[in-house]
């Protein structure tokens, strides 16, 4: 076996057992890696039902076959899991060294089942799989607790981590290697509820590949190419930052809670700006774009707060959707939701969320601990941020999301939720690129940035605005992303540098499988994760109802966003027929027979049956 | 000088579909200028409020292979600017 150890570690928390399983080779051809590997598992052994955060769960981390290779950017490692937040299926892709050294250990990926009766944490090295006692490491940052499983197991020790905030079961607490988490969905509750707190990994590669020669040449060629690549340096210098100002002009950054597209002040927040306080580059292991831009704050109230990022996500989050310009209060917040062990988006989203209830009266500062939520007051802002994390007095409420918020406080604070099937909507206007509107309304995992983007319509391929004639670009997409977080690359293209054939060359080479070689063969696996994605939601109730926009997409009129000032996605339910056609889906939403039958998940229709009719 | 001006595809619902434009000038910047007096709607695009231009975007000259370039950077008859889009989901 090459590219891939063939091997699963399964880890019983309940029992505090482990065992080690082989890979069937089908499965491998069928769902390549990654995600859909870990989605395919997910799906087999979870009953309908399942408390997402119950011992039935199970939390998955999967590499692709490319992962721990000399390949550049493809060592990132799928989580997988059913969210507490939406109840639907939760992906989120993590960088950081954790997936890499995971599999120089032997590893493809590990499920984890079963809730530990203590504070666990995993330790994994040449001697086997230790299940251990987390007493002294539960309730540290992330921070503390990596530095700490160094100093107890050395310093190479690699660690995938949750923080207080999945401890206290956030539902949007991430996992996190390094200073790159799998962030959304609330993959780092689950791990949470287990009491799992830390996999710590001592391993050493290298890991063999099918033709060494072959890849050797490709990975020659591809450090070439990204060495002068100015879409790479790019990334190198800025970081996703450089999109920011950009983003804003077009109308594209939401401000305020999605209340408007223009924000006063946002050039302090911009990419020069912040590059003046760039300390040095960060990145994932196997990464030479190293596209983490590590800054620290040197004057002001926030001095000495140093953060990786904030990225473009975060820099909306919990910046201009804040109305919050000010550079050292963004850098202390990034930081806090990186030790606190919270997702950015989730966590910004959601004090956006709290700050428009604010403004509107619907909440007073007697609701809030006697914080002063008034837009762009970042003081009290991060103040919040950490009740959050500790879910202490009114950030307890905003820990368990919008969604849920919205409903426990109602006094219509629903109309304010921006969220979708319980996913805090990221950085992008749905109403400026409508590609986004109806990625975020079909996406099987709640409203995501990483699931598909609308290459098209951002590239001025397609019209942002129009309202029809985007389903079979979305789809597409979206298959596409399936086969990306399965491999599991980089989703920034310019870090990988990857064509459809270059791609296919390094994955022949990797594995042997000549499967591979055939664009038109991932995309059939693409689709496949895709449909097998939604039969999960299916199965739990799912269908049109839930693909849907807040209203505020669908009925306000964008303000103040320059050229997207005044759109408005009027006929989602077009976008939505559309989008059903293209993938064989039924308009309510669900995979045909037919279409089961034709992309090889036959075996998904009787679960599903009682849906389709 | 006389150049000729490469725009990305998103710049180009400014240009009416065109993909690249001839224009004159001695310098990067006095060819952008150029090519705004054409299509004034692309400086709104190219640069932020205080007239520096957008990461988002990318200046290269190809003249003697393909490089990135400044505004002031000279330009001599026959060069082509090619102006990237960085523009993807963050």
């Amino acid at each position: 076996m090459r590219g891939y150890t063939g091997k699963l570690l399964r880890v019983n928390l309940s029992k505090r057992e482990s065992k080690v399983e082989d890979v069937p080779e089908q499965l491998m051809k069928d769902f390549l890696g990654g995600r859909g590997l870990a989605v395919k598992y997910l799906y087999s052994e979870l009953k309908p039902g399942v408390d997402p955060l119950g011992p039935d769960n199970k939390l998955l981390f999967m590499m692709g076959p490319l992962g721990a290779t000399t390949a550049m950017s493809v060592s990132r490692l799928a989580v997988v899991t059913k969210s507490p937040l939406t109840g639907c299926i939760a992906k989120s892709v993590a960088g950081g060294n954790f997936g890499a050294f995971l599999k120089f250990a032997g590893f493809d990926g590990i499920i984890l089942e079963g809730k530990a009766e203590k504070p666990t944490y995993i330790h994994i090295d040449s001697n086997g799989v230790h299940i251990l006692d987390a007493v002294g490491i539960w309730g540290l940052d992330t921070e503390e607790t990596q530095s700490k499983l160094r100093q107890t197991h050395g310093n190479s020790t690699k660690t995938i981590c949750i923080g207080p905030a999945g401890e206290k079961l956030v539902r949007y607490a991430i996992v996190i290697s390094d200073r790159r988490c799998g962030g959304r969905g609330g993959v780092g509750t689950v791990m949470g509820a287990k009491k799992l707190k830390a996999i710590a990994v001592n391993s050493s590669g290298p890991l063999g590949v099918y033709d060494p020669q072959q890849f050797k040449d490709l990975s020659k060629e591809q450090i070439e190419g990204l060495r002068t690549s100015p879409r790479r340096i790019q990334m190198t210098d800025f970081g996703t930052s450089y999109l920011t100002l950009g983003f804003e002009k077009m109308g594209i950054f939401p401000v305020k809670n999605f209340q408007e597209g223009h924000l006063e002040g946002v050039e302090n927040i911009g990419d020069e700006a912040l590059a003046k306080i760039k300390i040095k580059n960060d990145g994932c292991w196997g990464c030479m774009t190293k596209c983490g831009q590590v800054r620290k704050i040197t004057e002001g109230p926030y001095v000495g707060a140093i953060s990786e990022g904030p990225d473009y996500e975060t820099i909306w989050s919990l910046g201009g959707n804040l109305a919050n310009t000010d550079q050292g209060a963004l850098i202390t917040a990034d930081s806090i939701c990186d030790k606190l062990g919270m997702d950015t988006i989730g966590a910004g989203n959601a004090i956006g969320f709290a700050c428009e209830l604010f403004e509107r009266g619907i909440i007073t500062k007697k609701d809030t601990d006697g914080l002063d939520l008034s837009w762009g007051n970042h003081g009290d802002m991060i103040k919040l941020l950490d009740k959050i994390g500790r879910r202490e007095g009114f950030g307890e409420l905003l820990g368990e999301g919008t969604k849920r918020a919205a409903e426990r406080i109602g006094k219509g604070a629903e109309a304010y939720a921006m969220h979708v099937k319980g996913s805090e909507i990221p950085a992008y206007e749905p109403r400026a690129v409508k590609g986004y509107g109806l990625i975020f309304a079909t996406s099987n995992v709640g409203a995501n940035h990483m699931y598909g983007r609308p290459r098209e319509e951002l590239a001025g391929k397609a019209d942002r605005f129009a309202e029809e004639g985007k389903g079979k670009d979305i789809a597409r997409n979206q298959i596409m992303q399936a086969v990306e977080d399965s491999i599991v690359q980089c989703s920034f293209t310019p870090a990988t540098g990857f064509t459809p054939e270059s791609r296919a060359k390094f994955l022949v080479a990797a594995t042997g499988f000549n499967e591979f070689s055939d664009p038109a063969y991932l995309d059939l696996i693409g689709e496949r994760i895709l449909c097998l994605e939604r039969s999960f939601n299916v199965r739990e109730g799912f269908n049109r109802k839930d693909d849907t926009l807040p209203a505020r997409m669908r009925t306000e009129p964008l303000k103040n966003a320059g050229p997207a000032t005044g759109q408005v996605i009027r006929n989602l339910d077009k976008l939505l027929d559309e989008y059903y056609d293209a993938l064989g889906y039924s308009h309510q939403g669900i995979p045909t027979e037919e279409k089961l039958r034709q992309i090889g998940l036959e075996w998904v229709i009787e679960d599903i049956k009682k849906f389709i009719s | 000088m006389s150049v000729r001006v490469k725009l990305p595809s998103v710049l180009q619902e400014l240009s009416c579909g065109t993909e690249t434009c001839e224009v004159t000038g001695h310098t990067v910047g006095e060819c952008i200028k150029s090519l705004e007096m054409r299509f004034p709607d692309i400086r709104n695009h190219l640069f932020d409020r205080q007239g520096k231009l957008l990461r988002i975007f990318g200046i290269y000259l190809k003249s003697d292979g393909i490089r990135p370039v400044d505004l002031d950077t000279p330009v001599q008859d026959d060069d082509e600017i090619i102006i990237l889009s960085f523009i993807m989901g963050g």
